[in-house]
């Protein structure tokens, strides 16, 4: 009842028209509200709806266990975090592995990779696909948090989620692709099997890096919401809303290696559908 | 070629003479024309028509078929083209469109209309043109509808004729013109009864102008006055009128039957819609016409003098006998006259009524049935007779023995007669007169003159008769007139507008001679050309046609002018006898006026009339009543032909065609004498060209009228034909409607004696009815008889039946008290046995009662003894038991009480229950708070504690990394410090440092030396600097901590073999505390606080377990923290596996071996 009084009287009615998600800040406000936050409800919360910018930095961080979910414990547990960031930061300072030049992307991953022990001896060693895909997350992270330490526990939980949590869901995605495109459009599915491009699909850009780099800002970050609530399977509906949208440009190509060449570059796509 | 020789061959033999030849060659044109369709032959055949006028080739012509029609017109309208041509193929085109051929819509789409208007229009030949007239007269029944584009035309047309009819334009000959006046005046008749609206429109603006004004005065006023308001200038409209829709209905016929309807000449009307005024006034024209001769004709024979008719030549001769007199008389009665005949004519009009009613009481058929064609030949005959007799008779009746008296009362009479018969009687009088004057004239005079006399007298077969008598009336009516006139002159002047008396003065004799003269304008010609008989009029004609041709006009014209001109003064003393001569000439336009006032004669109104009425009451009376019996014997006709002389061009037409017969006949009489020749001869031998032309032409014109005529009366015949079947329909009507009333009657009749016998059988029905209800009556009072003893008898037998219902009743109450009886019966008995029972019992009882009895008095006694015996002992036994009472009392209150007290207690110790429930519950609560709280917390330090461990595990990175780094440069180092290896291999030492140090990272073992210094390079970097000592594993990590302790323990083992593990558990935990890094130092509160947390759950236990010992409180404390402990000691385990995993495997196997004993038996133990 309190929670119903302190809502807009109108949401219900707003609910039934169709606007979904008028008071999904309010909602959510109360949510965070909690002393103890209910990392359900929030899951729930930030898979039904986008979040709201403003929040999303602290709720990804709950839901990514970098924050507890008491408040009692957030500053301490925070200035652990930092000192950390600072302790490992510090730390690669030291033994130079990284410098001010060293960009800040490129600084989220020797971190990460020392704080995973995966830190190669030099700098200079090539770097391996998973690098490639941190990099790429890291990239797209960096442009939607602003504080270094909160983006570096974000991409790193976020990157261990996609490495423990969906460890074995991942490779089952394409599968699931084809199968939902299936249903959704065969002739589409029959071309691209046609051009053999099913298989070279970038499923690599699409489940590893969730669309880092391939879909714009605002776009990702709504993928992500799902993504880091615990849903996987927003990746697959994504990619074939991608199919779907471009069925057009993808039906005149011909070869798997123009698809594939096209699919890659959705985000100059999405950007002339956008301006 | 051949074909046309051959056709040349056959038009020659067409002329032949032989029937039988000329029929099979218009077979063979017949035949040929149907199969031919080209032009070729029909022109063929006009040309040579136009050569010859051929008869037979006519006929051909006039029958053409469809396809032929249009090469005729375009071969007819090439030649109308040219002049010469022109008259012949005009009649050809008369003779043709007269026939009506089938295909004459056509003409109206057909190029010659336009042309022939357009001939009309330009040509100024008066014969072409009468000719075209006509045709065109003839065509426009056929194409009414044609007139929308026509019609502006044919109006040009009208105008210009009718302009040229008075100014005569170029040599043209008066003749002629009064034949073009003839067909002008048909034009106007068929244009005005066709489109007035347009016609009248047309007239109003074209005689508006002021150069056309006396064109309109002369001549189109005068045509007016013979046509009545035609209805359509009040319902319909110019469109209505050109309207197609309009004349689809009307076939030839009808239209030209309309256009007569309209007019009030009576050679044109029809009177077949029961006009009947129109009927009667123009059924009094025709007398005038007949009688007098209209001023156009005069005005033209006079003006062409001599040039056609002889008959004017008297009329010349008078006019040369008297030349000073001439204007003056002619002018005087034209002047004089102006006046009246309007108001003459206006009573006529108004007040003809009567006689019109007479007429029709009379004879109500006879004028207007009569066609025109068969009035004309009575006029004709008529006027010819008359004609003859007029101009001797002037002045051969002249003497006047007239009473005097007459004329006064007439006077007073002829007024309010006027309004009767006057009119009819002048008429009458009219045109008796000349008849008698004919007559006697043709008596006395000529012998020569009987046949045409005889011929009237034919058709009049009365006349005759009582001409006689008139005749002499006549002279003395004259006289009174004469007198009556004089007085007039002298004395009246009040009645001036009614009494057209005044110029009676000064024509009294003139009158007569006018009235006779002028009567017949024929009889003019006729009588000069019958003078002509002694006189030899042709030549005198002739003579007069070269002295006088224009005197005469100049002279005459005066006449037609002056009519509204200046010349009034000439009064009418003078006029007397002067003005005879003249008079013969004035007639003509005296007469004409009433007719037409503002026409031809407008000058001259018609005083003869006048007098007539006023002067011959009498004899108009006889001549009436003559007229009335002798119109009672002969059917129809006779009135006509004795009627009112009209003045229409189509009667002075007439009447210049009866004088050139006349004259021709004379001519043909007079050709055996001798002085004709001699005339002739005298005046230069042979008769001039010209005047053969002119008659010749005259005869084409007359041709073309009679054509034109007859063309109408074939309309009519048709028309005819039409309304005879008409009535031949309506007398069937008639005839059927008879025999249904015939038969009407008949079932009258039935219906009558149906109803008689209708009324018998009523009647009969009555009776039977009556009989009947008698019977019914009598039968019902039968009925009701036995009725009523029916119910008697019903009645009766009820009253039996309620005799049997008591008796029955009773029956049964006996059987009841029967039945009851027997059951007193039944039951006494019963009661008997009963009673014989109890008795029976009643002595057992008594016997046992006695026995009883005894008993008691037994018992008794022994009651009394046993009384007496307890008396005795009573007294002891009371004490004892109040004793008891009192005892048992006092117990029981001491229980009571005591109950009391426990109720109390139980109620307290109830509700201590409640509340310690309460309490209890209450603490659950708080416990379950606590709990969760305690959960809460446990999560928000977990929460802490998982950061810090990710802190500590990055540090542990960190310094990984740092020891790697460290290790990295001490191996540079050391390359560095042995000079004397070379550069190159501590290179490669470093890089395969380097490599192992990947290799360690990925879990492969180390190097011992590596090793080694590893771990002293931790030791001393964190703790103490001194390496590690056989002790000093205190300060080493868990891992260092549980290989020392088993290394204590191998040794020491057999001492503190049970509180060793203890000991150095503790030891190593506080080891641990104390001298591991700093963080686990840190994290001690908050291990002390999980301590407390324990000490709390122990205390809980203890509250609800109390059996616990110590010693097992120390192990399950032990044991709660072992779980921490064990994840240390794993961790540190791991990391010993990890770092320290090679250096266990060299020392002892067994050590470890026993570690796990040791590990083995203190769970052991524990758990024991």
């Amino acid at each position: 009842m309190t929670e119903d009084s302190q809502r807009n009287f109108r949401s219900v009615y707003y609910e039934k028209v169709g606007f979904r998600g008028v008071e999904e800040k309010k909602s959510l406000e109360i949510l965070l509200k909690d002393d103890r936050l209910d990392i359900e409800k929030l899951c729930t919360f930030s898979q039904r709806f986008p979040l709201p910018s403003m929040y999303r930095a602290l709720v990804w961080k709950v839901l990514l266990g970098i924050l507890p979910p008491h408040h009692e414990s957030h500053a301490k547990v925070m200035t652990y975090r930092r000192e950390q960031y600072s302790d490992v930061l510090h730390a690669l300072n030291v033994i130079r592995f990284v410098s001010d030049a060293t960009p800040q992307v490129e600084v989220y991953l020797r971190m990460y990779q020392l704080e995973s022990g995966k830190l190669p001896r030099s700098s200079s060693y090539p770097l391996e696909p998973e690098d490639e895909a941190f990099l790429a997350i890291a990239k797209a992270m960096e442009e939607m948090v602003e504080d270094t330490v909160d983006c570096y526990w974000i991409i790193r939980c976020f990157v261990n989620q996609l490495n423990t949590k969906y460890q074995d869901s991942l490779p089952q995605l394409p599968k699931a692709f084809e199968q939902y495109l299936n249903l959704e459009d065969s002739r589409l599915l029959t071309h691209l099997k046609m051009c053999s491009a099913v298989s070279r699909l970038p499923y690599e850009i699409w489940f590893k890096r969730c669309f880092a780099g391939c879909l714009p800002e605002s776009s990702l970050q709504r993928v992500w919401d799902k993504v880091v609530s615990g849903s996987c399977k927003i990746l697959v509906f994504v990619a074939v809303e991608i199919l779907l949208t471009f069925k057009i440009k993808v039906m005149a190509l011909n070869s798997a290696e123009k698809i594939t060449k096209f699919l890659e570059n959705v985000t100059q796509a999405f950007y002339a559908i956008t301006f | 070629m051949a074909q046309q020789a051959n056709v040349g061959e056959l038009l020659s033999m067409l002329d032949s003479p032989m029937l039988s030849v000329r029929d099979d060659v218009t077979a063979v044109f017949k035949e040929n024309l149907n199969s031919d369709r080209g032009p070729m032959l029909v022109n063929t055949l006009v040309d040579y028509y136009l050569e010859t006028n051929s008869q037979p080739v006519l006929h051909i012509l006039t029958t053409l078929q469809e396809p032929h029609d249009k090469h005729l017109l375009d071969r007819i309208n090439e030649y109308v083209g040219k002049a010469t041509t022109r008259l012949s193929i005009l009649s050809l085109l008369g003779h043709v469109v007269r026939l009506q051929p089938s295909w004459k819509h056509k003409l109206s789409q057909a190029p010659l209309l336009p042309s022939l208007l357009k001939c009309l229009k330009m040509d100024t030949n008066v014969v072409v043109l009468t000719t075209g007239v006509l045709v065109l007269i003839t065509m426009l029944p056929m194409i009414p509808q044609s007139g929308k584009q026509h019609l502006l035309d044919f109006f040009d047309i009208f105008g210009r004729l009718s302009s040229w009819c008075l100014k005569k334009p170029g040599h043209v000959a008066e003749v002629y013109l009064v034949h073009l006046h003839a067909s002008v005046y048909a034009l106007f008749h068929r244009l005005y009864g066709m489109y007035p609206c347009n016609f009248v429109s047309f007239l109003r603006s074209h005689y508006s102008m002021k150069e056309n004004l006396e064109t309109f005065e002369e001549v189109v006023k005068p045509m007016m006055e013979h046509v009545r308001i035609h209805p359509e200038l009040v319902t319909g409209s110019k469109d209505h009128e050109l309207d197609p829709r309009r004349w689809k209905r009307l076939e030839t016929h009808d239209v030209v039957i309309e256009c007569a309807k309209i007019s009030l000449d009576p050679t044109e009307a029809s009177y077949e819609d029961g006009y009947s005024v129109s009927h009667h006034i123009s059924a009094r024209f025709p007398h005038r016409s007949a009688e007098v001769t209209s001023s156009p004709y005069v005005d033209t024979q006079n003006s062409y003098g001599s040039a056609t008719s002889t008959p004017y030549s008297t009329s010349r001769l008078t006019l040369l006998n008297t030349p000073g007199q001439l204007p003056q008389t002619l002018s005087s009665p034209s002047t004089r006259l102006i006046t009246e005949p309007p108001q003459v004519w206006c009573q006529l009009a108004t007040l003809w009524s009567p006689s019109m009613v007479c007429g029709m009481t009379t004879p109500p058929t006879s004028p207007g049935n009569v066609p025109p064609d068969l009035s004309h030949p009575y006029s004709k005959v008529f006027g010819t007779t008359g004609g003859k007799g007029t101009p001797l008779g002037t002045p051969a009746t002249s003497p006047p023995p007239a009473p005097l008296c007459h004329s006064d009362d007439y006077v007073h009479i002829s007024l309010p007669q006027a309004t009767a018969t006057p009119p009819r009687k002048e008429e009458r009088m009219d045109s008796a007169r000349p008849c008698l004057h004919r007559q006697h004239h043709l008596l006395n005079d000529r012998g020569l003159e009987e046949p045409p006399g005889s011929k009237g007298s034919v058709t009049l077969s009365d006349l005759p008769g009582f001409l006689g008598d008139l005749a002499s009336e006549e002279d003395s009516i004259e006289k009174d007139k004469e007198e009556a006139a004089i007085s007039r002159e002298l004395s009246e002047i009040t009645t001036a507008e009614v009494e057209p008396v005044v110029p009676r003065g000064g024509f009294d004799s003139p009158f007569y001679r006018d009235s006779l003269s002028g009567s017949q304008r024929k009889t003019h010609s006729a009588a000069s050309s019958a003078q002509g008989t002694s006189m030899n009029p042709e030549p005198l004609h002739s003579s007069l046609d070269k002295l006088g041709p224009d005197t005469p006009k100049q002279a005459f014209t005066p006449i037609d002018l002056p009519c509204g001109g200046a010349d009034e003064s000439p009064a009418g003393g003078r006029e007397c006898q002067t003005s005879v001569e003249t008079s013969i000439l004035t007639p003509s336009p005296c007469k004409i006026p009433p007719q037409r006032r503002g026409g031809f004669g407008s000058g001259q109104p018609p005083p003869y009339d006048h007098l007539f009425e006023v002067a011959l009451p009498k004899t108009a009376h006889h001549f009436v009543i003559r007229k009335t019996e002798e119109l009672l014997k002969k059917a129809k006709g006779n009135t006509e032909e004795d009627g009112v002389p009209s003045t229409s061009p189509v009667e002075v037409l007439d009447r210049l065609i009866e004088q050139g017969a006349d004259a021709h006949s004379k001519e043909l009489n007079k050709l055996p004498l001798p002085s004709k020749s001699v005339d002739w001869t005298h005046f230069g031998g042979s008769p001039p060209s010209d005047e053969i032309r002119t008659l010749r032409d005259q005869l084409l014109l007359l041709h073309n009228q009679l054509l034109y005529e007859r063309f109408k009366r074939q309309q009519h015949a048709l028309r005819n034909r039409r309304l005879l079947r008409k009535v031949i329909k309506a007398a069937a009507l008639e005839e059927h409607n008879a025999a249904m009333k015939d038969q009407l009657k008949l079932q009258e009749k039935d219906i009558q004696m149906w109803k008689v016998s209708l009324q018998k059988e009523q009647a009969r029905y009555s009776q039977l009815q009556e009989q009947r209800d008698t019977m019914v009556t009598k039968l019902h009072s039968q009925i009701r008889q036995l009725q009523h003893d029916r119910e008697e008898f019903y009645n009766q037998s009820q009253e039996l039946q309620t005799k049997l219902e008591d008796c029955r009743n009773m029956i049964a109450e006996l059987r009841l008290e029967l039945k009851k009886a027997n059951n007193k019966v039944c039951h006494t008995e019963l009661l008997l046995s009963q009673v014989s029972q109890k008795l029976s019992n009643s002595e057992s009882v008594q016997q046992q009662m006695e026995f009883l009895n005894r008993q008691l008095l037994v018992l008794g006694e022994v009651n009394e003894l046993y009384l007496e015996q307890l008396q005795n002992k009573h007294s002891d036994t009371t004490k004892e038991v109040e004793m008891m009472k009192a005892a048992y009392r006092k117990e029981l209150e001491k229980n009571r009480s005591q109950v009391i007290q426990q109720t109390q207690r139980l109620d307290t110790s109830q509700k201590r229950i409640l509340e310690l429930e309460s309490h209890l519950a209450k603490k659950d609560h708080l416990l379950l708070e606590q709990k969760k709280y305690l959960e809460d917390v446990k999560l928000q330090a977990r929460g802490q504690l998982q950061a810090a461990e990710s802190r500590y595990e990055a540090q542990k990175r960190i310094t990984q990394v740092f020891e790697l780094e460290i290790l990295d440069l001490y191996g540079r180092l050391e390359k560095d410090g042995l000079p004397k290896k070379l550069e190159e291999e501590k290179a490669e030492a470093a890089e395969a440092a380097e490599e192992r140090l990947d290799c360690c990272n990925d879990g492969c073992s180390d190097s011992i030396v590596g090793h080694n210094e590893e771990a002293s390079g931790h030791n001393g970097e964190t703790k103490t600097p001194r390496p590690s000592s056989t002790r000093g594993s205190s300060g080493s990590r868990g891992g260092g901590g549980s290989s020392s302790s088993s290394e204590l323990s191998t040794p020491e083992k057999p001492p503190n073999q049970r509180a060793g593990p203890f000991s150095s558990r503790w030891e190593t935990t506080m080891g641990e505390s104390s001298a591991s890094i700093p963080t686990t130092v840190g994290s001690l509160p908050s291990s002390k606080s999980f301590l407390g947390m324990k000490a709390r759950e122990l205390f809980r236990n203890k509250s609800e377990s109390q059996c616990d010992e110590d010693g097992v409180v120390i192990s399950s404390l032990s044991e709660s923290i072992k779980p921490e402990l064990g994840k240390d000691l794993g961790v540190e385990a791991k990391t010993s596996l990890n770092l320290d995993g090679p250096h266990p495997s060299p020392p002892n196997p067994d050590s470890v071996g026993q570690l796990h004993i040791m590990d083995y038996n203190e769970t052991h133990h524990e758990h024991s």
